[in-house]
């Protein structure tokens, strides 16, 4: 709500500006073969600038296709999905987007990879600051020493993290991560939540970001959105209240941490279980 | 002799390559045992006693290789070796270049290529080889029917290629490029290019085989150059022993266009790993 006064007083803009991201009754169906499948049922959600809102829920409950709504792959069926107040039409260039597949390409060595946000014209950057963007990233992710490697010579965990570099270094405004972590080890998955944490806060990143880990979600996030079973429905926000910067290592072990787990957990469950059943 | 010799010899040097690391002399011996079949085969031919008759078609290398001599020396082997390079070389490079530029503009616009889909069908089903006579009605029986022959050969194959590589390329990946505000250029050139390139390589790998045989069987028809019309000239005059060198000469060319073309292919491979 501060935010939102602060932005109202500073440069008045119409009321869909407010928010970054704007999903208003948005539902999907996909028709596969004569067949239709109701991905996500009407859903509202408003994501603030500079917010971290995570999405939880079992498979298959539309948490993908609100993502993919955004970067505008796809046009809801029903209601209207907005981004910076206007409606998505086109793929939304505004967002970096880390899908669960893995979209490196085979031909290009891990440093070439992740520069090539930087080559294009959009961008025009100069090849030597792009050589140092690239060194600096490939050290945050940990992936020093592989720069000449082909994502072909690299474990799934590298790749993930080859493709996280890849999306954070051209500093987009708004992160749309599909559970970029799941393929890590537990050690490695804190570090790369920590180092998240920091890049997209001392950038006024706004992050949309899907996971199965209810953990990673409160670690992380300003609000989580539980979702239900398919049809995808959003059951419950849940604003976290942690103070910030988070010790992502550490704050599973507060009381706060294990009371806002509970709880969302109360909630989840049921759906996960549902979930399985069908 | 000398051309045997020289065949035998090549094939011991590629397998030189491949027994270096396990130790030369099992190389050698190898290439021992080669020499002495072809040593075996050429001595059997020269000094089989057989009848005048079949002397005069079966030929004999002594006599092959003296006919081949007459023509390095009188220098006509040159010519003709000339010409038939020039009309494969000329047709595969047109051929080549057409192909892989509507290739990449076809695969670039899959709706012109929706309507076009069936008329490429048809022409890639067609053996090119039945154009032959059609050409040479309307280019004459020079150079440039034998050009247009080979380069449309060439050209179905490398389009094919070309659309198929592109076709193949992974939807996800040109979709993050795009999200990461690519235009349309630069995702044909960092996306789908690159991604189809081996396609190419492979359709531009096949197609020299096919350049060859369109060049011969086009000078087979019609011609008075190149080492095709060498072969049916010299068959026409139930030249024996010319038919046997040309063939001959036609050997040491493909082996050495294979070599060639391996040679560049392990090049083009190990640059890429």
């Amino acid at each position: 709500m501060k935010a939102l006064d602060h932005a109202t007083s500073r440069d008045k803009p119409a009321k869909s500006t407010f928010n970054k991201i704007n999903l208003e009754a948005a539902a999907k169906t996909f028709h596969m073969r004569g067949q239709s499948i109701r991905a996500l049922d009407p859903v509202d959600l408003h994501v603030d600038p500079r917010e971290f809102v995570a999405l939880v829920g079992p498979s298959g409950c539309g948490k993908s296709t609100i993502l993919n709504l955004v970067a505008g792959l796809m046009p809801p069926t029903s209601g209207t999905v907005a981004y910076n107040g206007m409606p998505v039409s086109d793929l939304n260039r505004s967002v970096g987007y880390m899908t669960q597949k893995d979209t490196l390409l085979p031909w290009r060595r891990t440093a070439d990879n992740v520069r090539v946000a930087l080559e294009l014209k959009c961008r025009d950057t100069s090849r030597s600051l792009a050589d140092e963007k690239v060194a600096r990233m490939l050290e945050l992710v940990g992936l020093k020493g592989f720069e000449n490697h082909y994502p072909s010579e690299l474990s799934g965990g590298m790749r993930k993290r080859t493709l996280l570099a890849r999306t954070l270094i051209y500093e987009p405004e708004t992160l749309l991560m599909d559970e970029p972590f799941g393929a890590l080890d537990a050690q490695l998955k804190l570090v790369m939540l920590d180092q998240l944490q920091t890049l997209t806060r001392q950038r006024d990143m706004t992050v949309l970001f899907v996971t199965h880990d209810l953990g990673e979600a409160i670690s992380l996030a300003d609000r989580v959105v539980v979702m239900s079973a398919r049809p995808g429905r959003i059951r419950t926000i849940r604003k976290i209240d942690l103070p910030r910067p988070r010790d992502v290592f550490k704050i599973r072990f507060t009381e706060e941490f294990a009371r806002y787990h509970e709880e969302l957990w109360d909630v989840l469950k049921d759906e996960v279980g549902r979930g399985t059943e069908m | 002799m000398t051309g045997a010799v020289a065949i035998a010899r090549k094939s011991g040097a590629i397998d030189a390559d491949i027994a270096l690391p396990t130790g030369g002399s099992a190389g050698w011996r190898v290439a021992l045992a080669r020499l002495l079949i072809v040593t075996a085969i050429v001595g059997v031919w020269e000094y089989a006693p057989v009848s005048k008759q079949i002397k005069f078609w079966l030929s004999s290398p002594s006599k092959i290789l003296g006919t081949l001599w007459g023509w390095i020396v009188d220098g006509s082997l040159w010519s003709h070796l000339g010409a038939t390079l020039s009309v494969m070389s000329t047709g595969y490079v047109v051929g080549c270049f057409m192909g892989i530029t509507l290739g990449l503009m076809l695969g670039f616009l899959p709706r012109v290529y929706r309507v076009m889909s069936p008329y490429i069908a048809a022409f890639y089903a067609l053996p090119k080889i039945a154009l032959a006579p059609l050409f040479i009605i309307l280019l004459g029986i020079g150079m440039s029917s034998k050009v247009a022959l080979v380069a449309i050969t060439v050209f179905f194959l490398l389009l094919n290629n070309t659309i198929d590589g592109i076709r193949d390329v992974d939807k996800d990946l040109v979709e993050s490029l795009r999200l990461m505000g690519a235009t349309r250029g630069e995702v044909l050139r960092k996306v789908l290019v690159p991604s189809a390139l081996p396609w190419i390589f492979t359709g531009a790998r096949i197609s020299v085989r096919y350049a060859f045989t369109s060049t011969l069987l086009a000078e087979l028809i019609a011609s008075n150059r190149g080492l095709g019309f060498l072969i049916e000239f010299n068959s026409g005059n139930f030249n024996a022993t010319g038919s046997y060198a040309a063939i001959l000469v036609l050997v040491i060319f493909s082996v050495a266009l294979t070599e060639t073309l391996t040679r560049m292919q392990s090049l083009v491979s190990r640059r890429k790993n």
